[in-house]
């Protein structure tokens, strides 16, 4: 039966950031002479390679690597949470040179794994080796690759907050809203981020948030988009995988404005997706099997953010003033030199 | 918590969008159980169907034939389905678990080879909504029912055509003495087997419209496992119903309803307390077990429903 | 689909009255060639899918296997992920031998395992012999009673059993997002895993195979339990008053009534011994896989469940062989996936005609050229 009856997986877009001091120490890779090919093991969580968030994201990050270094990858679909162990230990066995665990959902799975097999190199995506009693254990052989997704929302927000101060185009309410999947802190920091700027830059701006209860049912995000442009939203960002594709239609339908989440959306619904709040997990993960070759890979936490281009913004559409679009580089910038600290809390629930 | 969020006009719109795809799902499986054949591929069948509307929109650009390859691709399901229950006697409940299990691993495995990267295409043909401009002034009721969509109306209108069908006509009659009494059916030259693969194909491409209504008429996209169970409330909402078109249409209805709350009531507060959302997630829920126990009890399903019908030639 | 008499009679498993256990093993075995030939044909049908994605049919299921059965530690492995599914396909299983379709074993399973999770947790200090009955004690009655309100409902007010047992199933996943998100047995974890408190040592199930002998296997005391529950619902049905009683309902309330039973009371009683062992299911996987209750931990054992039962033919040692064979699927087919590239979701195809198959027996009877002798309507003995 699987997801027939499976219900809102915590899956799709879930993220964990922290805050990110780099505790761990660069480490030589000397299991692996260069000339000779890595192995790489991908494992996803429940959401599935096709949930066109984090997991899929990871999955084009293995698949870039596979093209363009030397190493040989392959992936398992984990269909359980009981699944994560097995699936983390079959790859460590088969004398993987890294094995990838995505979601924070793998933490402890990750932990348990990487202190029986010590000699095997690990990274988790959003999240870190965590004990039994749910403490944080960083490991010399793991790294953990953060995200700060409030960044992401905070530069989104301020383009959606331009236009909505200047009335630009369809959005003509002064009202903003964002959906998430659940209530669960992964999502609410990204919009925590897409807020804080809302008030920031436009403080006059009315702003609305909701959740669909689920990532994985369109029609569940379609109606609280409708409910949201009922209530004068003009600009919709999405927090909630595959549900919050729902939520981009329905302002695709009413001719209003969609934010995308996590990969660039634009594709989604073109003229109506106006940019996305990227988090660019295929690129750190690209990049770990890259740091894993080239005897660079840092066990502990490595943060992708505004300074390094682990977060960003997607295309952004023709339809966005050039002043909202410096606004939001300008964003961008400003985090990146630590003039501005998006907040991780959401204020209007 | 206000009224306009209880009963507000667009509370009731939402209800009517949410309770189609269960509707025509429970309007399937009343169709195949009042023949005497349980069909819990219902699911599995709206689940295709969502699936291969979108193919063929996207491949032909035709919306026409992208709702015939919708409904042929539930037809199909179904069509396993009532081979092996009608003529191989199968156990219909397990055949039925297979070809749900059968129509997600083909669809996410499908979708994910034709789409996976990119997802559906964002230029899909779609079903419009209807928009009834006369009604445009009148409060409450143009916000009601002004903009739903055609396949919204085209339910309501399978509900009464098939309410009559059943219980108004000979042939209907014909249908229900299959699923209550077989052989007596036979002995007066009633084709049981015939009657009943009808039965089953129409139950899948019901459930498969519903399947389209999502994909084609609301979301104009796949994703994988879109239908959520939606099959399964519809049988829930049969049975709620009492095997009758009205009856789960109206079942489907209380579930929608509640569905709608669960969106509307986001951000309440009662006496001080703000509802936590997640809690609000089970008001469909909650509210069709209450309506059940409440107002419905007992319901008796058709006399030979779920049994294989042997023919004398066969026993 | 009120009545379902039929589900609970597909097989030959499921006629004598009062089998002992080695004419169960004898009737399975036996009834026989049918489940494995049904697995057979299915396999055959799978392998055409797996040619038609574009890949080898031979090197698919060698990894199928392989990855299942290659190792002490894949096999250990096979067995963890059978564990649930044998409690859930009994929880399925002793409903459909009373006429009753318990589609609710997730539901029963997810509240059994939040209850052991949050005694586990709230009398973690308490010494194991004392913590780990109170937690056992508590993930059957947290199933019971969920299955316990199905049954209630039905004797009552005569709430078909469908509708409330998919109802409920919704209902617990989301009450179970507000404990573990933002209520009140959410724990502060790591970065907002949305999780219970850590359950008390007394309260872990131990991993029974040494690391000298098997290493790192996860394979725990679960087991046990779980075999108990097996000689406990053969010896339930087939060996006491009560079973014969609740078989009895099975059949219909005439039959019933003709032994002078009150079926009211039966439907309830049932559904709770349903319900007892799907929530003995979660409180294992509790207490012997994670240590504590994540959020939606469990998206599918209670609804492969209804696999399990229906292959295993409602009978006790069928359940544990369809257990065992999806098990196999789900940890073996991990590994085809790394291996030989093919998709998960094939292995889902593979199963649905594994199911398909045995559901249209007849097609396979008639290759074996056996007479199917089954009755429309199951006699009670």
């Amino acid at each position: 039966m699987k997801r027939i009856l499976a219900f809102s997986l915590l899956a799709a877009t879930i993220v964990a950031s922290c805050a990110s001091t780099s505790t761990g120490t660069p480490q030589a890779s000397g299991s692996s002479p260069t000339g000779q090919h890595l192995k790489i093991g991908l494992v996803t969580d429940i959401g599935g390679l096709n949930d066109k968030s984090f997991n899929s994201l990871a999955d084009q990050g293995r698949q870039q690597a596979q093209a363009q270094l030397l190493v040989v990858t392959s992936v398992t679909e984990s269909k359980q949470q009981a699944d994560y162990v097995p699936n983390l230990t079959k790859y460590a066995q088969d004398k993987n040179d890294l094995v990838i665990g995505v979601g924070f959902l793998m933490q402890n799975a990750i932990w348990k794994v990487a202190t029986q097999f010590p000699n095997v190199k690990f990274a988790i995506i959003d999240g870190a080796p965590t004990d039994d009693a749910g403490a944080v254990k960083n490991l010399p052989n793991v790294a953990n690759l953060f995200f700060k997704e409030q960044e992401a929302g905070y530069i989104v927000g301020v383009i959606a907050a331009t236009m909505a101060k200047n009335k630009v185009g369809a959005a003509i309410h002064n009202t903003v809203c964002s959906m998430g999947g659940l209530p669960i802190p992964p999502v609410d920091r990204y919009i925590a981020g897409y807020q804080d700027a809302v008030k920031t830059v436009s403080p006059t701006t009315k702003i609305l948030n909701g959740y669909s209860q689920d990532f994985v049912d369109q029609q569940k995000g379609i109606e609280i988009g409708k409910s949201h442009i009922a209530q004068g939203c003009d600009i919709l960002f999405q927090v909630a995988g595959g549900s919050g594709l729902g939520y981009i239609q329905a302002a695709k339908a009413a001719g209003v404005y969609a934010i995308g989440v996590d990969a660039d959306q634009a594709a989604v619904a073109p003229g109506t997706v106006i940019t996305s709040a990227l988090k660019k997990v295929d690129v750190a993960v690209f990049q770990t099997i890259r740091s894993v070759r080239l005897g660079t890979f840092k066990a502990g936490d490595n943060s992708f953010n505004a300074t390094n281009d682990g977060i960003g913004f997607g295309t952004v559409d023709a339809i966005v003033p050039a002043d909202a679009k410096a606004a939001a580089t300008q964003a961008l910038a400003d985090i990146a030199s630590g003039k501005i600290t998006p907040k991780d809390t959401v204020q209007v629930k | 918590m206000t009224w306009e969020m209880l009963v507000g006009a667009s509370v009731l719109a939402a209800t009517l969008r949410l309770a189609t795809p269960i509707a025509l799902a429970a309007l399937g499986g009343t169709m195949s159980e009042r023949s005497g054949v349980v069909n819990i591929a219902l699911e599995g069948s709206m689940l295709v169907g969502c699936f291969f509307g979108v193919v063929v929109a996207d491949r032909s650009h035709n919306i026409w034939l992208a709702l015939a390859a919708a409904l042929l691709a539930g037809l199909l399901l179904a069509a396993l389905h009532a081979y092996a229950s009608i003529t191989l006697r199968a156990d219909q409940i397990v055949s039925g678990m297979a070809l749900n299990i059968l129509a997600l691993g083909l669809t996410t495995y499908l979708d994910y080879e034709m789409y996976g990267t990119t997802g559906t295409p964002s230029d899909l043909v779609a079903v419009p909504d209807l928009h009834l401009t006369f009604l445009n002034g009148i409060p409450y009721v143009g916000t009601a029912i002004g903009d739903q969509n055609w396949i919204v109306w085209v339910g309501l209108l399978l509900v009464a055509a098939l309410q009559v069908f059943l219980f108004r006509t000979v042939l209907g009659l014909r249908w229900r003495a299959v699923g209550e009494h077989p052989r007596a059916a036979e002995t007066v030259g009633v084709n049981v087997r015939r009657m009943r693969y009808a039965a089953v194909l129409a139950s899948g491409a019901l459930a498969a419209l519903g399947g389209a209504y999502l994909s084609l008429g609301v979301a104009h996209s796949f994703t994988d496992g879109m239908t959520g169970g939606r099959g399964f409330i519809g049988l829930a909402a049969m049975i709620f119903g009492r095997w009758t078109p009205v009856g789960a249409l109206g079942a489907s209805l209380i579930f929608g309803y509640g569905n709608a709350l669960s969106t509307s009531l986001q951000g309440a507060t009662v006496g001080g307390v703000r509802l936590p959302v997640q809690l609000l997630g089970t008001l469909p829920y909650i509210l069709t077990i209450l309506a059940v126990a409440g107002f419905v009890g007992r319901s008796r399903a058709p006399a030979a429903d779920g049994l294989p019908y042997e023919t004398e030639g066969h026993a | 689909m009120t009545q379902l008499q039929q589900p609970a009679t597909t097989g030959p498993g499921t006629e004598s009255p009062a089998p002992s256990v080695g004419q169960l093993t004898f009737q399975w075995a036996a009834g026989p060639a049918i489940p494995v030939l049904s697995v057979a044909i299915a396999l055959v049908i799978g392998a055409v899918f797996v040619l038609l994605s574009g890949n080898d049919p031979v090197a698919a299921y060698s990894a199928l296997v392989q990855g299942a059965f290659g190792t002490p530690y894949d096999i250990t492995e096979t067995l963890v992920s059978a564990i649930p599914l044998v409690l859930t396909g009994l929880a399925v299983a002793v409903a459909f031998r009373t006429g009753l379709f318990n589609i609710g074993a997730q539901g029963q399973l997810l509240v059994g395992a939040l209850a052991a999770g949050w005694a586990g947790a709230q009398f973690a200090t308490l010494p194991g012999f004392l913590l780990m009955p109170i937690v056992i004690l508590l993930g059957i009655t947290g199933g019971a009673f969920y299955g316990g309100i199905v049954g209630l409902l039905k004797a009552l007010r005569g709430v078909n059993e469908v509708i409330t047992t998919i109802m409920l199933n919704y209902t617990i996943v989301f009450v179970m997002h507000w404990l573990l998100q933002a209520g009140p047995m959410t724990a502060q974890n790591a970065f907002g895993t949305p999780a219970s408190t850590p359950i008390g040592a007394g309260a872990r199930l131990p991993v029974i195979i040494p690391n000298e002998l098997v290493l790192f296997s996860r394979l725990h005391a679960g087991i046990f339990l779980a075999a108990l529950a097996v000689v406990v619902f053969w010896f339930l049905l087939w060996r006491t008053p009560l079973g014969y009683q609740l078989r009895a309902v099975g059949l219909g309330a005439r039959a019933a009534a003709q032994a002078g039973i009150d079926p009211a009371l039966h439907m309830v009683l049932v559904m709770a011994i349903a319900g007892g062992f799907a929530g003995l299911g979660g409180m294992i996987e509790v207490s012997g896989v994670f240590g504590r209750v994540y959020d939606g931990f469990s998206s599918s054992y209670g609804f492969d469940a209804i696999a399990v039962a229906l292959l295993g033919k409602n009978s006790p040692l069928g359940i544990v062989f369809a257990a065992l064979l999806f098990g196999a699927f789900v940890h073996g087919g991990a590994y085809m996936q790394s291996h030989a590239g093919i998709s998960s979701n094939l292995v889902a195809i593979i199963q649905a005609f594994v199911l398909f198959v045995i559901a249209a027996e007849t097609l396979v009877r008639s290759l074996t050229r056996r007479r199917h002798g089954r009755k429309p309507v199951e006699a009670i003995a």
